[in-house]
C-alpha cells in the first residue's frame, strides 16, 4: 500500500532529527523538575562560584613537588597506599598535581606532552604530531564540523607547539609554557583541542569504540561524544585516552594508585600503557607513531596528575 | 565590523568576528543575526515562526548576548516580539542556552542556537521559566501583528539593525496561513470522513498523521523541517513532510505558500483518485453478482447450494 510505505519513509525522516534538537529537547523535558526553580544566571553564578573556589586551591597545572608530598597526603591513610607510594619512589621521582576540574586529563595531557617537546626539541616528532593533527582536522570535516567551530582551538595548540621549539622569535622558556598552562586563554583552548580531536576519533571509528561506550555509559557513541567527551569540564576514561592516544599517535603510561592488592598479600603498582594503535591509521601510514610512552600519569580514582621518572 | 577596535588575540573577539562571517556569506530564509556595530558580544536577530503552526508567518525578534568566555560559556536568548510561547525581555530558558550552562558546548554556535529556538516554539512548555502558553488562535493573532514592524528597544543604533533585519526577513517568511480554527477543524472532519468511508486503512494512517496524540513526535517532525532549512540541499525532505502532515491540516490554506497548496492539492486529487477507482470496483462487483445470480437463476440452478458449496 502506497500509503504505507509513505509513512514508514516518514518514519525514518523523523530519526534523522538534528541532534542538537533532541538533546535539548530531551533535556528540557528532563530537568524541569529539578531545575525549575532556579533561574538561568543563579544556575551561572553557583557553576562560578565553585570553579573561583576550585581555583583557589589550585592552578590548573601545579608545581612539581618531590613524590613526599604525595605520601604525606596518606600519612593516616590505607597501608596499601602506603606501601604502593614506596614502590613508586623506587623509579619515580617527582608529582606535579592538576586541578581537579573534570579536565585534569587533558591538562596533563597537555603540560607533560608540551614540556617534553620543549626538553627533547625533537623536530621529527613535532612533524609527525602536526601531520596527525592535520588528519584530525580532515576527520572533523568529514564528520560535518563547521569549521569555524573548532580552527581556533587547533590554531592555538599548533601556536604552543611552535613556541616550545627554541629559536623562534615566538619559543618559550619552561617557566612561561608553566604560565600559559596556567592562563585559562590558553590552557581551555588547548583542552578543547584535545576534546575536539578525541570526539573526531571516536566518531570515526564508532565501530570499534562501541562496545566498549556501552559498557561504560549505555550511550549511543554520539551521544556519549556530545555528553561526555566535547563539553568542558567533563571527567575522561579509558576511551577518552584510547582516542586521544591513537589520533595523535602518542603513548601514554598510567599508574594506578588504588587499594587494590593481590591475593598473596604482596603488593605492586599495576600500570598500563596506551599504545597508539598504527593498523587503523586513516591515510594509511604506519610510521607516524611514537612507540615508547613520553609521559607516565598518575590515576587516582576520578583524577589525573603527572608523575616524573628518576 | 570595525575589526580594528578589537583585541584580536583574544581568542573570543575572533571566534565571534568569525561567526559574523558566516552568518553573512550564507544567510537563511529562517533566521537572521547580526552583532550592534558597538559591541560585537550583543546580537540582535530574527526568527521566522515554524511551518505547520500557529507561529508560521511570525516574524520574532530578539537579542542574544554573547559572554566574555564564549564558546566556552553558552550565549544567552531573550525574544522583544510578544509571541504567545516566550516570555519577552526574559531569558529563555533553552538547554542550548544559558539555562544550563552544563549542556553546552563550544562546536555549537549562534547559527545552532537560533535553529534550536525555532524548533523550540511549537513545543509544550510545561511550566519552564520564562515560557508562556497561549492558545493557537492568541499566537496566531500574535504572529500576524507581529509582521507590522520590528518592536522598539533600545538604541537608535540598535532600532536600525533591527529594522533591516525585519526588512529581510519580510522578504523571506511566508504570510500568516488565512484560515480561521473552526474552518480548519471543520474541513478537517469532513477529509477525514470522506477518507474513512472511502478506505479506511487510508484514513487511519492520514488522521494518524494528523491528529499525532503524542507531544514529542510532533516536536520531531517540526525540528526535521528545521534542519532541512539549514542544510538546504536536503530539500525533498520538507516536501515529504508536506505531504504526509498537512494533508487535512491546512485544506483551504487561500493564502499560504504555492508550494505546500501544490502539495495539498495532490494529495486530495490522490484521494479523490482512489474514491472513484473503489466506487468503479464495487459497482462492477455488484453488477457481476446480480447477473450471475440471474443468469444462474434462469438457467434453472439452484442457488442457494452453490451459498452451500462456497
Amino acid at each position: 500500500m502506497g500509503n504505507n510505505e509513505k509513512v514508514a519513509v516518514a518514519e525514518e525522516e523523523k530519526k534523522s532529527v538534528n541532534e542538537v534538537v533532541e538533546v535539548a529537547i530531551e533535556t528540557s523535558y528532563v530537568d524541569n523538575d529539578d531545575w525549575a526553580t532556579y533561574r538561568d544566571d543563579e544556575v551561572m553564578q553557583q557553576h562560578n562560584a565553585i570553579q573561583a573556589e576550585e581555583a583557589h586551591k589550585l592552578p590548573f597545572v601545579g608545581d612539581k613537588e618531590p613524590l613526599s608530598a604525595l605520601a604525606a597526603e596518606y600519612q593516616s591513610g590505607s597501608p596499601i597506599i602506603q606501601e604502593k607510594i614506596k614502590l613508586l619512589g623506587q623509579s619515580f621521582s617527582a608529582i606535579r598535581r592538576t586541578r581537579g576540574d573534570g579536565n585534569c586529563f587533558f591538562r596533563c595531557f597537555m603540560f607533560a606532552y608540551l614540556e617534553h617537546i620543549l626538553e627533547s626539541q625533537d623536530k621529527a616528532e613535532v612533524d609527525r604530531i602536526k601531520a596527525n593533527v592535520e588528519q584530525c582536522k580532515k576527520t572533523l570535516q568529514n564528520l560535518g564540523y563547521a569549521e569555524f567551530t573548532f580552527e581556533d582551538f587547533f590554531a592555538l595548540f599548533l601556536e604552543q607547539l611552535e613556541s616550545v621549539m627554541q629559536g623562534n622569535e615566538t619559543s618559550i622558556s619552561h617557566d612561561e609554557l608553566l604560565t600559559r598552562s596556567r592562563d585559562q586563554s590558553v590552557s581551555d583552548y588547548v583542552v578543547m583541542f584535545f576534546r575536539f580531536v578525541t570526539s573526531g576519533e571516536v566518531r570515526r571509528r564508532a565501530e570499534f569504540f562501541e562496545p566498549f561506550i556501552l559498557g561504560l555509559s549505555n550511550m549511543t557513541v554520539e551521544k556519549f561524544c556530545k555528553a561526555s567527551v566535547e563539553p568542558m569540564g567533563e571527567e575522561s576514561d579509558h576511551v577518552h585516552i584510547t582516542a586521544l592516544s591513537d589520533a595523535l599517535g602518542v603513548a601514554i603510561r598510567v599508574m594506578y594508585l588504588d587499594r587494590s592488592s593481590c591475593d598473596t598479600g604482596s603488593v605492586s603498582v599495576n600500570h598500563h600503557d596506551f599504545v597508539p594503535s598504527i593498523s587503523d591509521s586513516p591515510n594509511g601510514t604506519t610510521n607516524a607513531v611514537a612507540a615508547k610512552p613520553v609521559m607516565t600519569l598518575l590515576y587516582r580514582p576520578g583524577h589525573y596528575d603527572i608523575l616524573y621518572s628518576k | 565590523m570595525a575589526e580594528e577596535k578589537y583585541n584580536m588575540k583574544n581568542p573570543a573577539v575572533k571566534r565571534i568576528l568569525q561567526e559574523v562571517k558566516e552568518m553573512q556569506s550564507n544567510p537563511s530564509d529562517d533566521y537572521m543575526s547580526l552583532p550592534l556595530e558597538e559591541n560585537i558580544f550583543e546580537w540582535q536577530f530574527a526568527i521566522a515562526g515554524p511551518p505547520d503552526s500557529e507561529f508560521e508567518g511570525g516574524i520574532y525578534h530578539g537579542r542574544i548576548q554573547l559572554p566574555a568566555e564564549y564558546p566556552f560559556k553558552p550565549p544567552s536568548f531573550m525574544l522583544l516580539t510578544p509571541n504567545g510561547r516566550f516570555e519577552t525581555q526574559t531569558k529563555i530558558c533553552l538547554s542550548i542556552s544559558n539555562y544550563h550552562p552544563e549542556h553546552w558546548q563550544p562546536s555549537w554556535s549562534v547559527r545552532t542556537a537560533l535553529v534550536a529556538l525555532i524548533a523550540f516554539m511549537p513545543t509544550n512548555p510545561n511550566g519552564a521559566l520564562g515560557s508562556l502558553d497561549y492558545k493557537k488562535e492568541e499566537r496566531r493573532k500574535l504572529a500576524i501583528k507581529s509582521r507590522e514592524a520590528a518592536p522598539t528597544f533600545g538604541s537608535s543604533e540598535r532600532q536600525k539593525l533591527m529594522d533591516e533585519i525585519h526588512q529581510y526577513m519580510l522578504t523571506k517568511a511566508p504570510p500568516v496561513p488565512q484560515l480561521g480554527a473552526e474552518q480548519t477543524s471543520d474541513e478537517q472532519a469532513t477529509n477525514q470522513e470522506t477518507d474513512a468511508v472511502v478506505h479506511p486503512q487510508d484514513g487511519d494512517d492520514i488522521a494518524a498523521g494528523d491528529e499525532e496524540p503524542n507531544p514529542e513526535a510532533d516536536d520531531r517532525v517540526v525540528a526535521d523541517v528545521r534542519e532541512v532549512h539549514v542544510n538546504a540541499n536536503a530539500g525533498p525532505l520538507r516536501v515529504s513532510f508536506s505531504a504526509e502532515l498537512s494533508v487535512s491540516r491546512r485544506v483551504p490554506a487561500t493564502g499560504s505558500s504555492e508550494q505546500v497548496q501544490t502539495q495539498e492539492v495532490r494529495v486530495l486529487q490522490r484521494s479523490d483518485d482512489r474514491l472513484f477507482t473503489w466506487a468503479a470496483v464495487g459497482l462492477t462487483l455488484a453488477i457481476v453478482v446480480l447477473l450471475l445470480k440471474k443468469f444462474l437463476r434462469s438457467s434453472g440452478v439452484d442457488v442457494a447450494s452453490i451459498g452451500g458449496f462456497k
